[in-house]
């Protein structure tokens, strides 16, 4: 029978690795992901799980042990946050263009503007051009189902792509919730053990990160592009899969809350999305047609999904927890890719931004109304007068 | 595979892992680096070996028949710590200007 516990989101991460049989975990401390390691740590020790516990002597260290873990042929696991990524930097690429299917849980953190350790997305946004398949868990529940979903798109023979299973620090890693832990069993038809296509083996040896020609590098690259086009079709399949097996169904790419006659959304993802849901159901008390979008996939972006979601909408607006300083909408992440999948529909959306939470900082119940204000006031004109809202900064009080 | 098209040539394999070279690596011959090579007086080699021990890149190995140290000239690079290491002075550096298959003498500039 499945038994259901109350965990935080490192704990339910850690749970998620457990059933999944990892092989090989690697781990260096930083907050706030180390509860992932501390759990996992007692597990190993407590001879529940059959792995090989590292200690890497730093971040980029700790990614490399995955690596070669993972080209011998072990179900590999590590995980950072914050300053520790960008450490790690170098070792994402040659991971993705190997095609090791590493996953890498990351509770998120923000780099340091100086010395500033909440929660905020841009530690991994940042290596969001990598080849990694990128996504974000909004409860404890879907920290641990995200754990074994990755794994299995990653190691599907199409895809066999490294994953960053995100959450929220603090906000996701830190505050405990209902999770249901499924049967081992359940776990082992969903995932099965990894199945290496070349492993390192002294009977027949291969080079694994072999020097190429210049030339040859685009080939590669491709490889990788091919493999992340592949990623929406297997992950629909993965899905249904899930379904049939834990009984617990999500859509694979965005989740829609009250949206059937809403006027405008928020476009949202991570632990923030809990306060929107709130903010949702306040707000229609009042009379207000809000609702929500909430993205499950960064990399690959879920482009026509996206596209065929938010066009129904008059306007849409994008609740970012990391920036992208002096690009070309002089704010967030996720307004460049909504924008972008938005250009060639028919029916264009009012989109605009709202940077919120930087830093760790809690966004407020009284922030998502300040922002239905502004997305009202939108409709109403009928265009947005700017692309980002800096909350708490604006001159119009908002 | 379904999106691209590779052109001849330009297909590598999945994450461009490879069988392992057994001796050496001829997808990239590197011996084209060279200003100076190490010419062996046969005569002087006392077949000491520190030639092989010293060369960071396998360049020199024995030929057990012929009881003579050979040049590897795909993978030497010119460093010369195999003459700088010789005890007999068997190894003396020369110019690649000096010979007719010189590396210098085979970049061609146009």
């Amino acid at each position: 029978m499945a038994k259901e516990m109350f965990l935080a989101g490192c704990a339910a991460s850690a749970f998620g690795a457990k059933f999944a049989r990892v092989e090989v975990i690697s781990s260096y401390p930083i907050r706030p992901y180390t509860g992932v390691m501390m759990e996992l740590s007692k597990i190993v020790a407590n001879g529940e799980l059959d792995a090989e516990f590292v200690h890497g002597e730093g971040e980029h260290a700790q990614v490399s042990i995955a690596y070669g873990a993972s080209a011998a042929g072990a179900r590999a696991y590590t995980g950072s946050s914050g300053v520790g990524v960008a450490y790690a930097m170098e070792c994402y690429s040659p991971a993705a263009g190997g095609r090791y299917p590493i996953q890498m849980i990351i509770a998120d953190r923000a780099l340091d503007p100086p010395g500033d350790f909440g929660s905020e997305h841009t530690d991994v946004m940042g290596c969001r051009d990598q080849g990694w398949i990128m996504g974000w868990a909004e409860t404890p529940q879907e920290a641990f189902d995200n754990t074994l979903i990755y794994y299995r798109i990653g190691e599907d023979p199409k895809i066999m792509l490294p994953q960053f299973c995100c959450q929220d620090g603090y906000f996701v890693s830190h505050i405990p919730g209902k999770v249901v832990l499924p049967e081992q069993s359940q776990v082992d038809e969903f995932l099965p053990p990894y199945d290496p296509p070349d492993p390192l083996d002294p009977t027949n040896p291969t080079s694994h990160g072999p020097q190429v020609y210049p030339d040859q590098g685009s080939a590669i690259d491709i490889q990788r592009a091919q493999a992340h086009l592949d990623v929406p079709k297997v992950t629909e399949q993965v899905m249904d899969d899930f379904s049939r097996i834990f009984g617990r169904t999500y859509n694979p790419f965005v989740e829609e809350y009250m949206t059937d006659d809403a006027d405008f959304v928020f476009f949202i993802q991570g632990a923030h999305a809990r306060t929107a849901r709130f903010a949702v159901n306040h707000l229609r008390k009042k009379g207000v047609k809000a609702g929500m979008v909430k993205l499950r996939f960064v990399r690959p972006f879920p482009t026509e999904v996206v596209k065929e979601c938010l066009s129904k909408f008059k306007a849409v607006g994008c609740v970012e927890t990391s920036t992208s300083y002096g690009g070309a909408m002089k704010g967030g992440n996720l307004i460049h890719e909504v924008r972008a999948s938005l250009y060639d529909s028919p029916k264009q959306p009012l989109v605009t931004s709202f940077m919120a939470g930087l830093g760790g900082e809690v966004v407020t119940l009284n922030e998502f109304y300040n922002m239905a204000k502004v997305l009202s006031q939108a409709i109403k004109d009928k265009k947005i007068k700017k692309y980002v809202y800096w909350l708490g900064f604006e001159k119009e009080g908002i | 595979m379904s999106d691209f098209k590779f052109p001849e040539g330009k297909e590598v394999p999945r994450g461009a892992v490879l069988p392992a070279p057994v001796k050496e690596n001829r997808m990239m011959i590197t011996g084209n680096w060279r200003t100076d090579r190490p010419v062996i007086d046969h005569e002087k080699c006392t077949l000491c070996l520190n030639c092989f021990i010293y060369c960071p890149d396998a360049c020199w190995h024995l030929d057990e028949e012929e009881e003579k140290m050979v040049w590897n000239a795909d993978f030497c690079k010119g460093c010369l710590i195999c003459a700088v290491e010789c005890p007999a002075f068997a190894l003396t550096a020369v110019n690649e200007l000096e010979f007719e298959d010189g590396v210098v003498r085979l970049e061609k500039p146009f």
